[in-house]
């Protein structure tokens, strides 16, 4: 066969290749995202997404949606303007968190024997899906960053309260008033994570009393926004041919 | 093939093969690299002392205790920052134990403390034995800035299964759990439910044509004719679907969880000291050298008893080594073998210190525990100073306490 000729032979032929095609990049993408992205969030988020005895009302709805809208916003930048696929947030999303469960199950509950109740993953899906959705519906990086990324921040709290509620019971403990997640991270001796690096519960949103984490909430949304326009921008530039001469093509 | 080829294919094989091979020998870690840590850190910020494990055999469920003293060193080096965010840890390899209580001066200290140069505490750890086997059980306390100051460690067997383990809770709502398997059914449900909605997404995404056709598509600027009406409508429909469970979910959570608080963090200050027997003794020092041949260490101590009773000089503690006098104290702690000198201590004259009386003695501290705990590393330490305790003890059994800190010499020859 000739450089000129057609590697396939009929039409069926290269539907079948081109799904072929299909799986091998979708199998490519989801795994060189699961890698990057996992080590993002466990650079920038770690202990807050690690241990139920950080996911707090100020500092984890804060940081988590902040540092773990990056790699949606890049890989919807890839797959929206490149072909269409309103599928970047969620794909990211999906793999991280599969990762993250391999991680948590194998590392911290398999080698090291942490309960799987005090270490599992914080529930980023629900953003990843609206994310999605309003880039689908408005076509545009502008509308998805500043609807979706606010929407992203907005949901993450309530997205995870249905599993964390449970462990912010309080508990009377040898004279002291804690949270279940604050005993379970007492219990669960961890030598190299001592109680004062545990970032919980700092700041200044005094003035709105218990009812901080909507207002943490929206200023993750807000941050969110600046990090999705600026990852967004990221995943296009990575998302270009200029790497590849014309006369490869 | 070339025989070149083969090498390399062979020789790729033989690494895969290895790399295999080595995932299958995974030794457990006992311990916890407290010999690595610089010896000046061992001995001149934490001094711990009293030591006391109640068991070394425990079965699962079952509890013991680490209890015993530890002294804030007042010439706390300058390179690490001083205790005043600390937290009272244990040094265990992970749970294999939990810690179901810690107490400094009786007070309960499950955050962190700010501790005062100088000072002593009483401390005490309680351990509900978790995971069987044999682990080395170190008193620990973590400094902010400093790190973590590990103290003397012995070796605790848990017998039975982790099964059996359990970790019953009562809450203030009246509900007893185990926190061991607490909620984890909730945890797995949401997830499930989350990444099924999630999985349907994608399902109507990638079942079509995906990356060449679309692409193609998008070149040729057809990209709008690839989202259908319908597809906008299955989107909101996602879209809607996801907030109104959110919204939802986090309704009947509030109703099943009316009462919850948020986690609790601060600073726990003005701990109890605990008060030795004020010393009568004075001990300055007038060198200190390390024979880094014979493994010893030697002071020249000029000692003053100013109290009324004669005493003897009987123990010096350092990074958790105890070198003993046996003809004035022997130790019947059962305190680890590997941190005890039960002879290692030589005083040139220690003959009763009458009350009043001023002597200058050669104090030989000398024992294998000087290399195998690395001690001796203190020669490479940016600061070249020992510090350590001495024990006096009077003919009734009443002993004193007094801190030495100076400048220390080697000698090679």
């Amino acid at each position: 066969m000739s450089a000129s000729q057609s590697a396939v032979r009929s039409r069926a032929e290269a539907v079948q290749v081109s799904r072929t095609f299909d799986w091998m990049i979708l199998f490519t993408l989801f795994t060189a995202v699961l890698g990057g992205y996992h080590i993002h969030y466990m650079l920038t988020g770690g202990d807050w997404d690690f241990w139920t005895d950080w996911k707090d009302r100020r500092l984890w709805v804060t940081v988590a949606p902040i540092v773990s809208i990056t790699f949606p916003a890049a890989v919807q930048a890839c797959l929206w303007w490149r072909y269409r696929l309103p599928v970047g947030a969620t794909i990211s999303v999906v793999a991280l968190m599969i990762g993250e469960w391999i991680n948590r199950y194998l590392n911290f509950w398999g080698w090291t024997y942490f309960p799987v109740n005090i270490c599992f993953p914080s529930n980023l899906l629900p953003g990843a899906i609206v994310l999605d959705v309003i880039l689908m519906l408005g076509n545009s990086m502008t509308l998805t960053a500043v609807v979706g990324g606010l929407a992203y921040g907005l949901l993450f709290y309530p997205g995870n309260w249905p599993v964390i509620a449970p462990l912010h019971v309080p508990v009377e403990y040898n004279g002291m008033m804690m949270t279940l997640a604050d005993l379970q991270g007492y219990h669960y001796v961890r030598t190299g994570t001592p109680e004062y690096i545990r970032m919980v519960e700092k700041g200044t949103l005094r003035t709105f009393g218990k009812d901080v984490a909507p207002v943490s909430a929206f200023f993750s949304g807000f941050v969110s926004i600046i990090i999705y326009f600026l990852w967004h921008f990221f995943g296009r530039w990575f998302a270009k041919t200029d790497f590849i001469a014309d006369d490869n093509l | 093939m070339k025989i070149k080829d083969k090498v390399a294919k062979l020789s790729f094989v033989a690494l895969l093969i290895t790399m295999t091979a080595a995932m299958f020998y995974a030794p457990t870690a006992s311990a916890h690299g407290e010999k690595s840590q610089a010896a000046f850190m061992r001995m001149r910020t934490i001094h711990w002392f009293d030591l006391h494990w109640s068991k070394e055999e425990v079965a699962v469920n079952d509890t013991m205790t680490l209890n015993g003293k530890f002294l804030v060193f007042a010439g706390w080096p300058e390179t690490v920052d001083k205790p005043e965010v600390s937290f009272l840890n244990i040094g265990i390899p992970g749970p294999v134990f939990i810690r179901a209580g810690s107490w400094i001066g009786g007070q309960l200290v499950p955050r962190s403390v700010s501790l005062e140069l100088g000072e002593t505490y009483e401390f005490k750890v309680l351990l509900k034995a978790r995971r069987p086997g044999d682990w080395h059980v170190h008193s620990m306390m973590n400094v902010q800035g400093g790190g973590p100051i590990i103290g003397p460690g012995k070796w605790v067997t848990i017998t039975g299964s982790m099964a059996d383990f359990v970790n019953p809770v009562t809450t203030l709502t009246g509900q007893t759990i185990d926190l061991e398997n607490y909620a984890l059914d909730n945890v797995y449900f949401w997830h499930a439910v989350w990444f099924a909605i999630a999985f349907a997404w994608l399902l109507f995404w990638i079942k079509r044509p995906m990356f060449v056709p679309r692409h193609i598509a998008v070149s040729t600027g057809k990209a709008n004719s690839l989202i259908s009406a319908g597809d906008k409508k299955v989107g909101m429909a996602f879209a809607l679907g996801t907030i109104v469970i959110v919204a939802a979910s986090m309704g009947s959570t509030n109703e099943k969880y009316p009462v919850t608080t948020p986690l609790q963090a601060g600073l726990l200050r003005g701990m109890k000291t605990f008060q030795m027997p004020e010393a009568t003794v004075s001990v300055k020092v007038d060198d200190a050298t390390y024979r880094v041949p014979g493994r010893a260490m030697q002071m020249t101590l000029t000692m003053t008893n100013n109290g009324d009773s004669a005493v003897r000089l009987g123990e010096f503690n350092t990074a958790g080594v105890r070198f003993l006098d046996p003809a004035v104290h022997e130790d019947d702690t059962n305190y680890p073998d590997d941190l005890l000198a039960e002879e290692g201590l030589t005083v040139s004259d220690n003959s009763p210190l009458a009350p009043g009386e001023t002597r200058t003695v050669e104090v030989t501290a000398s024992d294998a525990a000087w290399e195998v705990y690395r001690l001796a590393d203190l020669i490479y330490d940016p600061d070249s100073r020992f510090a350590g305790l001495l024990f006096f003890w009077d003919a009734k059994g009443a002993r004193q306490l007094v801190t030495v800190d100076a400048p220390l010499i080697p000698t090679f020859i």
